[in-house]
Protein backbone atom coordinates (compact mmCIF):
# COMPACT_ATOMS: atom_id res chain seq x y z
CA UNK A 1 0.00 0.00 0.00
CA UNK A 2 1.11 3.23 -0.91
CA UNK A 3 1.72 5.92 1.64
CA UNK A 4 1.47 9.95 0.57
CA UNK A 5 5.39 11.75 0.99
CA UNK A 6 5.68 15.26 1.20
CA UNK A 7 8.98 16.49 1.33
CA UNK A 8 11.56 19.11 0.16
CA UNK A 9 13.27 18.36 -2.71
CA UNK A 10 16.33 20.96 -4.54
CA UNK A 11 14.74 23.42 -2.72
CA UNK A 12 11.02 22.70 -3.94
CA UNK A 13 7.92 21.14 -2.60
CA UNK A 14 7.19 17.73 -3.67
CA UNK A 15 5.01 15.15 -2.70
CA UNK A 16 5.20 11.30 -4.08
CA UNK A 17 4.07 7.95 -3.14
CA UNK A 18 5.98 5.24 -1.57
CA UNK A 19 5.54 1.86 -0.12
CA UNK A 20 6.96 1.50 3.02
CA UNK A 21 9.47 -0.69 1.75
CA UNK A 22 10.87 1.95 -0.43
CA UNK A 23 14.40 3.55 -0.01
CA UNK A 24 15.41 6.75 -0.75
CA UNK A 25 17.47 6.06 -3.66
CA UNK A 26 14.98 3.84 -5.65
CA UNK A 27 12.16 6.46 -4.59
CA UNK A 28 14.66 9.40 -6.39
CA UNK A 29 15.87 7.17 -9.03
CA UNK A 30 12.75 5.11 -10.63
CA UNK A 31 9.45 7.16 -8.91
CA UNK A 32 11.00 10.74 -9.60
CA UNK A 33 13.25 10.05 -12.21
CA UNK A 34 16.56 11.55 -10.66
CA UNK A 35 19.46 9.36 -11.85
CA UNK A 36 22.03 11.28 -10.97
CA UNK A 37 22.28 9.75 -7.61
CA UNK A 38 23.80 6.29 -7.95
CA UNK A 39 23.57 3.04 -6.79
CA UNK A 40 27.24 1.14 -6.23
CA UNK A 41 27.52 -1.07 -3.48
CA UNK A 42 23.78 -0.79 -1.85
CA UNK A 43 25.96 -1.35 1.50
CA UNK A 44 26.18 2.16 2.33
CA UNK A 45 30.15 1.62 1.98
CA UNK A 46 30.94 2.86 -1.20
CA UNK A 47 28.79 6.86 -0.92
CA UNK A 48 27.87 7.04 -4.93
CA UNK A 49 24.15 7.40 -3.55
CA UNK A 50 24.92 9.87 -1.52
CA UNK A 51 22.68 12.48 -1.13
CA UNK A 52 21.98 15.68 1.14
CA UNK A 53 19.57 15.54 4.16
CA UNK A 54 19.02 18.54 5.81
CA UNK A 55 22.59 19.30 5.05
CA UNK A 56 24.15 16.54 5.76
CA UNK A 57 25.63 13.65 3.99
CA UNK A 58 23.80 10.43 3.81
CA UNK A 59 23.45 7.17 2.13
CA UNK A 60 20.32 7.02 0.46
CA UNK A 61 20.83 3.22 -0.18
CA UNK A 62 20.00 2.91 3.47
CA UNK A 63 17.46 5.29 4.04
CA UNK A 64 13.88 4.70 3.88
CA UNK A 65 11.96 7.21 2.12
CA UNK A 66 9.37 7.50 4.40
CA UNK A 67 12.08 8.87 6.81
CA UNK A 68 12.50 12.29 4.77
CA UNK A 69 9.29 13.56 5.48
CA UNK A 70 8.95 17.30 6.23
CA UNK A 71 12.98 17.68 5.48
CA UNK A 72 14.91 18.50 2.56
CA UNK A 73 16.74 16.43 0.43
CA UNK A 74 19.35 17.91 -1.85
CA UNK A 75 20.32 15.40 -5.17
CA UNK A 76 22.97 16.51 -7.44
CA UNK A 77 20.38 17.53 -9.48
CA UNK A 78 19.86 20.50 -7.25
CA UNK A 79 23.35 21.92 -7.52
CA UNK A 80 22.96 23.74 -11.09
CA UNK A 81 21.25 26.78 -11.89
CA UNK A 82 19.61 25.65 -15.04
CA UNK A 83 23.10 24.86 -17.03
CA UNK A 84 25.22 27.04 -15.04
CA UNK A 85 27.06 24.97 -12.95
CA UNK A 86 27.78 25.26 -9.15
CA UNK A 87 31.02 26.20 -7.95
CA UNK A 88 31.99 22.73 -7.09
CA UNK A 89 30.91 21.07 -9.58
CA UNK A 90 33.22 23.88 -12.07
CA UNK A 91 36.02 23.29 -10.05
CA UNK A 92 36.15 19.17 -10.47
CA UNK A 93 35.39 19.80 -14.01
CA UNK A 94 38.23 22.53 -14.10
CA UNK A 95 40.78 19.99 -12.46
CA UNK A 96 39.89 16.54 -13.98
CA UNK A 97 37.96 15.80 -10.71
CA UNK A 98 35.90 14.26 -12.61
CA UNK A 99 37.03 10.80 -15.09
CA UNK A 100 34.03 8.15 -15.94
CA UNK A 101 31.77 10.19 -13.08
CA UNK A 102 29.93 7.37 -11.44
CA UNK A 103 31.07 8.40 -8.46
CA UNK A 104 31.02 12.40 -9.19
CA UNK A 105 27.71 13.10 -7.89
CA UNK A 106 28.08 11.48 -4.24
CA UNK A 107 31.63 13.17 -4.31
CA UNK A 108 30.75 16.51 -4.96
CA UNK A 109 27.54 16.47 -2.49
CA UNK A 110 29.72 15.83 0.11
CA UNK A 111 32.11 18.11 -0.76
CA UNK A 112 29.22 20.98 -0.45
CA UNK A 113 28.40 19.90 3.20
CA UNK A 114 32.36 19.58 3.68
CA UNK A 115 32.76 23.76 2.47
CA UNK A 116 29.41 24.46 3.73
CA UNK A 117 31.30 23.48 7.46
CA UNK A 118 34.75 24.43 6.75
CA UNK A 119 35.48 26.89 4.73
CA UNK A 120 39.72 26.05 4.07
CA UNK A 121 40.13 22.62 4.77
CA UNK A 122 43.77 20.90 4.30
CA UNK A 123 44.23 17.94 2.47
CA UNK A 124 43.86 15.48 6.12
CA UNK A 125 40.37 17.14 6.76
CA UNK A 126 39.49 16.71 2.74
CA UNK A 127 40.54 13.30 2.78
CA UNK A 128 38.45 12.67 6.18
CA UNK A 129 35.84 13.89 4.62
CA UNK A 130 35.80 11.79 1.68
CA UNK A 131 36.32 8.28 3.37
CA UNK A 132 32.86 7.35 2.68
CA UNK A 133 32.59 8.16 -1.25
CA UNK A 134 35.29 5.43 -3.53
CA UNK A 135 36.38 6.74 -6.70
CA UNK A 136 38.32 4.23 -8.83
CA UNK A 137 39.50 6.31 -11.76
CA UNK A 138 41.03 9.59 -9.90
CA UNK A 139 43.47 7.94 -6.99
CA UNK A 140 41.85 10.98 -5.31
CA UNK A 141 44.42 13.11 -6.42
CA UNK A 142 42.86 15.32 -8.74
CA UNK A 143 39.64 15.64 -6.53
CA UNK A 144 41.45 17.26 -3.52
CA UNK A 145 43.04 19.64 -6.03
CA UNK A 146 39.60 20.39 -6.70
CA UNK A 147 38.01 20.49 -3.25
CA UNK A 148 40.97 23.10 -2.95
CA UNK A 149 40.30 25.03 -5.66
CA UNK A 150 36.58 25.67 -4.63
CA UNK A 151 37.47 26.65 -1.58
CA UNK A 152 39.58 29.47 -2.29
CA UNK A 153 37.43 30.04 -4.89
CA UNK A 154 34.63 30.73 -2.43
CA UNK A 155 36.89 32.65 0.08
CA UNK A 156 38.00 34.77 -3.02
CA UNK A 157 33.89 35.71 -2.72
CA UNK A 158 32.67 38.35 -0.73
CA UNK B 1 13.28 -2.61 -1.47
CA UNK B 2 13.28 -6.19 -2.50
CA UNK B 3 11.09 -8.49 0.21
CA UNK B 4 8.69 -5.41 0.91
CA UNK B 5 7.83 -4.70 4.80
CA UNK B 6 5.76 -2.11 6.21
CA UNK B 7 7.56 0.74 8.09
CA UNK B 8 5.94 2.13 11.38
CA UNK B 9 6.84 6.03 12.92
CA UNK B 10 6.27 6.44 16.22
CA UNK B 11 5.81 9.56 18.02
CA UNK B 12 6.10 8.81 21.48
CA UNK B 13 7.93 5.91 23.50
CA UNK B 14 4.70 4.42 24.80
CA UNK B 15 3.41 4.06 21.08
CA UNK B 16 6.80 2.75 20.01
CA UNK B 17 6.74 0.07 22.57
CA UNK B 18 2.57 -0.57 22.03
CA UNK B 19 3.15 -0.32 18.36
CA UNK B 20 6.19 -3.09 18.54
CA UNK B 21 4.30 -5.11 20.93
CA UNK B 22 1.10 -5.66 18.54
CA UNK B 23 2.87 -5.54 15.44
CA UNK B 24 4.20 -9.39 14.59
CA UNK B 25 7.44 -9.87 13.06
CA UNK B 26 8.51 -6.27 13.77
CA UNK B 27 12.54 -4.96 14.28
CA UNK B 28 13.18 -1.53 15.74
CA UNK B 29 14.92 0.59 13.99
CA UNK B 30 17.30 3.86 14.19
CA UNK B 31 19.87 4.35 11.98
CA UNK B 32 19.58 1.29 9.94
CA UNK B 33 23.22 1.15 8.78
CA UNK B 34 23.29 -2.40 10.29
CA UNK B 35 20.32 -3.66 10.20
CA UNK B 36 19.07 -2.74 6.60
CA UNK B 37 22.49 -3.87 4.87
CA UNK B 38 21.93 -7.50 6.80
CA UNK B 39 18.02 -7.43 4.96
CA UNK B 40 19.44 -6.92 1.81
CA UNK B 41 22.01 -9.80 2.10
CA UNK B 42 18.92 -12.14 3.44
CA UNK B 43 19.95 -12.39 7.38
CA UNK B 44 17.07 -11.12 8.45
CA UNK B 45 13.41 -10.38 7.15
CA UNK B 46 11.26 -8.51 9.47
CA UNK B 47 7.74 -8.08 8.89
CA UNK B 48 8.14 -4.24 9.82
CA UNK B 49 10.21 -1.84 10.90
CA UNK B 50 9.46 0.03 13.68
CA UNK B 51 11.15 3.82 13.30
CA UNK B 52 12.55 5.12 16.29
CA UNK B 53 13.93 8.03 14.98
CA UNK B 54 10.90 10.68 16.10
CA UNK B 55 10.99 9.33 19.23
CA UNK B 56 11.64 12.62 21.05
CA UNK B 57 12.94 11.32 24.34
CA UNK B 58 15.06 8.93 22.54
CA UNK B 59 17.19 11.95 21.05
CA UNK B 60 19.85 14.19 22.10
CA UNK B 61 22.58 14.89 24.89
CA UNK B 62 21.54 16.11 28.64
CA UNK B 63 24.71 16.94 30.69
CA UNK B 64 23.16 17.60 34.30
CA UNK B 65 26.09 15.91 36.34
CA UNK B 66 25.23 12.78 35.24
CA UNK B 67 25.47 12.51 31.14
CA UNK B 68 22.45 11.21 29.21
CA UNK B 69 22.89 10.20 25.03
CA UNK B 70 19.70 8.94 24.03
CA UNK B 71 19.89 6.08 22.51
CA UNK B 72 18.73 7.85 18.90
CA UNK B 73 21.10 10.02 19.10
CA UNK B 74 22.90 10.40 15.92
CA UNK B 75 27.21 9.67 16.36
CA UNK B 76 27.47 12.48 13.98
CA UNK B 77 25.35 14.69 16.22
CA UNK B 78 27.19 13.97 19.16
CA UNK B 79 30.12 15.00 17.78
CA UNK B 80 28.58 18.08 17.19
CA UNK B 81 28.46 18.03 20.95
CA UNK B 82 31.13 20.43 22.20
CA UNK B 83 30.03 19.21 25.67
CA UNK B 84 30.76 15.76 25.11
CA UNK B 85 33.68 15.60 23.49
CA UNK B 86 35.33 17.81 25.95
CA UNK B 87 34.26 15.50 28.96
CA UNK B 88 34.07 11.85 27.14
CA UNK B 89 37.55 12.49 24.74
CA UNK B 90 37.55 8.54 24.31
CA UNK B 91 34.48 8.26 23.01
CA UNK B 92 34.48 10.82 20.64
CA UNK B 93 37.98 9.58 18.83
CA UNK B 94 35.94 6.21 18.88
CA UNK B 95 33.33 8.09 16.83
CA UNK B 96 35.22 9.54 14.87
CA UNK B 97 36.54 6.26 13.68
CA UNK B 98 32.90 4.78 12.64
CA UNK B 99 32.72 4.82 9.23
CA UNK B 100 32.80 7.87 7.19
CA UNK B 101 30.41 10.65 7.17
CA UNK B 102 27.44 9.57 5.48
CA UNK B 103 27.40 6.76 7.97
CA UNK B 104 27.70 8.87 11.34
CA UNK B 105 24.53 10.99 10.15
CA UNK B 106 22.79 7.62 10.29
CA UNK B 107 23.91 5.51 12.64
CA UNK B 108 22.98 6.07 16.45
CA UNK B 109 24.62 5.15 19.56
CA UNK B 110 22.13 3.22 20.90
CA UNK B 111 22.73 1.31 17.43
CA UNK B 112 26.01 0.34 17.77
CA UNK B 113 25.18 -0.91 21.20
CA UNK B 114 22.48 -3.24 20.53
CA UNK B 115 23.45 -4.68 17.37
CA UNK B 116 26.27 -6.27 19.55
CA UNK B 117 29.01 -7.00 17.27
CA UNK B 118 31.64 -7.87 19.13
CA UNK B 119 33.50 -5.42 17.05
CA UNK B 120 31.33 -2.06 18.43
CA UNK B 121 33.13 1.13 18.40
CA UNK B 122 31.63 2.67 21.13
CA UNK B 123 32.04 -0.47 23.29
CA UNK B 124 35.32 -0.46 24.44
CA UNK B 125 35.25 3.88 25.53
CA UNK B 126 32.14 3.56 27.15
CA UNK B 127 33.06 0.26 29.44
CA UNK B 128 36.44 2.05 30.64
CA UNK B 129 34.15 5.27 31.36
CA UNK B 130 31.87 2.68 33.48
CA UNK B 131 28.55 3.95 31.39
CA UNK B 132 25.72 2.32 31.71
CA UNK B 133 22.53 1.68 29.65
CA UNK B 134 19.02 2.98 30.77
CA UNK B 135 16.19 0.35 29.53
CA UNK B 136 12.48 0.07 29.35
CA UNK B 137 11.35 -3.25 29.52
CA UNK B 138 7.91 -4.70 28.17
CA UNK B 139 6.05 -5.55 30.16
CA UNK B 140 5.25 -2.90 33.45
CA UNK B 141 7.48 -0.19 31.11
CA UNK B 142 9.54 -0.09 34.00
CA UNK B 143 12.83 1.59 33.39
CA UNK B 144 16.31 0.18 34.54
CA UNK B 145 19.65 0.80 34.46
CA UNK B 146 22.67 -2.44 33.16
CA UNK B 147 25.75 -1.35 33.78
CA UNK B 148 27.37 -2.21 29.93
CA UNK B 149 29.57 -4.81 31.09
CA UNK B 150 26.54 -6.96 32.23
CA UNK B 151 24.69 -5.97 28.61
CA UNK B 152 26.74 -8.57 26.09
CA UNK B 153 25.84 -12.05 26.46
CA UNK B 154 27.19 -13.21 22.90
CA UNK B 155 27.63 -12.04 19.52
CA UNK B 156 24.65 -9.91 18.35
CA UNK B 157 22.99 -10.98 21.45
CA UNK B 158 22.34 -8.63 24.57
CA UNK B 159 20.29 -8.40 27.47
CA UNK B 160 17.78 -6.85 25.76
CA UNK B 161 13.72 -8.96 25.46
CA UNK B 162 12.10 -8.73 21.75
CA UNK B 163 10.02 -5.37 23.24
CA UNK B 164 12.59 -4.29 25.53
CA UNK B 165 13.93 -0.56 24.63
CA UNK B 166 17.18 0.70 25.36
CA UNK B 167 16.45 4.61 26.10
CA UNK B 168 19.65 5.98 27.14
CA UNK B 169 23.47 5.58 27.57
CA UNK B 170 24.02 7.13 31.01
CA UNK B 171 27.61 8.63 32.09
CA UNK B 172 28.46 9.59 34.99
CA UNK B 173 30.86 12.77 35.54
CA UNK B 174 34.28 12.85 34.34
CA UNK B 175 36.87 11.38 36.63
CA UNK B 176 40.34 12.49 37.32
CA UNK B 177 41.39 9.77 34.75
CA UNK B 178 43.60 10.09 31.27
CA UNK B 179 42.29 8.07 28.02
CA UNK B 180 42.98 6.66 24.79
CA UNK B 181 41.74 4.78 22.24
CA UNK B 182 43.27 2.89 19.12
CA UNK B 183 41.09 0.64 16.47
CA UNK B 184 43.34 -1.44 13.80
CA UNK B 185 41.27 -1.41 10.51
CA UNK B 186 42.79 -2.29 7.17
CA UNK B 187 41.56 0.56 5.12
CA UNK B 188 40.23 4.17 6.58
CA UNK B 189 36.52 2.46 6.75
CA UNK B 190 36.21 -0.80 7.85
CA UNK B 191 35.41 -3.41 10.82
CA UNK B 192 38.03 -2.72 13.87
CA UNK B 193 40.51 -6.35 14.11
CA UNK B 194 40.95 -5.08 17.72
CA UNK B 195 40.69 -2.02 18.95
CA UNK B 196 41.40 -1.30 23.17
CA UNK B 197 40.49 1.90 25.26
CA UNK B 198 42.71 2.65 28.26
CA UNK B 199 41.52 5.12 31.72
CA UNK B 200 44.16 5.90 34.17
CA UNK B 201 44.44 7.76 37.49
CA UNK B 202 47.26 8.10 37.72
CA UNK B 203 49.82 9.84 40.37
CA UNK B 204 52.94 10.54 39.05
CA UNK B 205 53.92 6.47 37.62
CA UNK B 206 51.95 5.47 40.41
CA UNK B 207 48.77 3.98 38.86
CA UNK B 208 45.36 4.19 41.33
CA UNK B 209 42.85 3.20 38.83
CA UNK B 210 43.12 1.44 35.55
CA UNK B 211 40.53 0.28 33.24
CA UNK B 212 40.90 -1.63 29.74
CA UNK B 213 38.44 -2.71 27.28
CA UNK B 214 38.85 -4.22 24.06
CA UNK B 215 36.91 -5.29 20.84
CA UNK B 216 36.77 -7.42 17.95
CA UNK B 217 39.52 -9.58 19.71
CA UNK B 218 36.27 -12.07 22.22
CA UNK B 219 32.58 -13.06 21.26
CA UNK B 220 31.65 -9.90 23.04
CA UNK B 221 33.31 -6.06 23.96
CA UNK B 222 35.38 -6.95 27.30
CA UNK B 223 36.97 -5.74 29.99
CA UNK B 224 40.14 -6.78 30.40
CA UNK B 225 40.20 -7.42 34.31
CA UNK B 226 43.25 -9.42 34.32
CA UNK B 227 45.23 -6.27 32.72
CA UNK B 228 43.85 -4.03 35.46
CA UNK B 229 44.62 -6.47 38.27
CA UNK B 230 48.55 -6.03 36.62
CA UNK B 231 48.30 -2.13 36.65
CA UNK B 232 46.44 -1.20 39.64
CA UNK B 233 47.87 0.36 42.45
CA UNK B 234 51.04 -0.57 40.83
CA UNK B 235 54.15 1.91 39.94
CA UNK B 236 54.00 1.68 35.88
CA UNK B 237 57.66 0.79 35.09
CA UNK B 238 58.66 -0.80 31.92
CA UNK B 239 58.75 -4.83 33.30
CA UNK B 240 55.20 -4.06 34.15
CA UNK B 241 53.82 -2.64 31.49
CA UNK B 242 55.60 -5.11 29.23
CA UNK B 243 53.56 -7.61 31.62
CA UNK B 244 50.18 -6.24 31.38
CA UNK B 245 50.88 -6.31 27.46
CA UNK B 246 51.57 -10.03 27.91
CA UNK B 247 48.84 -10.25 29.67
CA UNK B 248 46.49 -8.33 27.45
CA UNK B 249 47.57 -10.80 24.52
CA UNK B 250 46.60 -13.92 26.43
CA UNK B 251 43.40 -12.66 28.38
CA UNK B 252 41.40 -12.17 24.88
CA UNK B 253 39.66 -15.09 22.71
CA UNK B 254 40.27 -13.73 18.97
CA UNK B 255 38.39 -15.68 15.98
CA UNK B 256 40.77 -15.87 12.87
CA UNK B 257 38.33 -14.38 9.34
CA UNK B 258 38.87 -12.17 6.42
CA UNK B 259 39.86 -9.36 8.10
CA UNK B 260 42.90 -10.98 10.40
CA UNK B 261 44.26 -14.14 11.39
CA UNK B 262 43.58 -14.59 15.22
CA UNK B 263 47.77 -14.41 16.45
CA UNK B 264 47.57 -11.12 14.67
CA UNK B 265 44.51 -9.79 16.46
CA UNK B 266 46.13 -10.89 20.08
CA UNK B 267 49.38 -9.31 19.19
CA UNK B 268 47.88 -5.90 18.34
CA UNK B 269 45.83 -6.00 21.56
CA UNK B 270 48.88 -6.53 23.53
CA UNK B 271 50.81 -3.71 21.56
CA UNK B 272 47.45 -1.31 22.25
CA UNK B 273 47.68 -1.66 25.43
CA UNK B 274 51.36 -1.24 25.72
CA UNK B 275 50.93 2.38 23.62
CA UNK B 276 48.06 3.35 25.41
CA UNK B 277 49.67 2.88 28.88
CA UNK B 278 53.11 4.43 27.13
CA UNK B 279 50.94 7.50 26.23
CA UNK B 280 48.83 8.22 28.90
CA UNK B 281 51.96 8.23 31.11
CA UNK B 282 53.79 10.88 29.10
CA UNK B 283 50.06 12.67 28.35
CA UNK B 284 49.23 16.21 29.64
CA UNK B 285 47.13 16.37 32.38
CA UNK B 286 43.38 16.83 31.41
Amino acid sequence: MKHSLAFVLNGSPIVCAVAPSDLLLETLRDELGLTGTKEGCGRGECGACTVLLDGRPVNSCLLPALEVEGREVTTIEGLARGHELSDVQQAFVERGGIQCGFCSPGMILSVQALLARSADPKEDEIRAALVGNLCRCTGYVQIVESVKAAAERRRGRP
Amino acid sequence: MRGGFDYLRPRSLEEAQEWKARTEGSRYVAGGTDLLVRMKEGKEHPAALVSLRRVPELSGVRHDGVTRIGTATRIGDCLDDAALVARYPVLAQAMTTMGCVQIRNLATVGGNLCTASPCADLAPPLLVLGARLSVRRAAGGREEEIPLEQFFVGPRQTQLGPHDLATAVVLDAPSAGRTVFFKKTRVQMDLALASVAVLLELDGRTCRKARVAAGSVAPTPRRLEAVERVLEGQVLARELVLQAEQVARECVAPICDVRAGDAYRRHVTGVFVRRAVEHLLGAERP
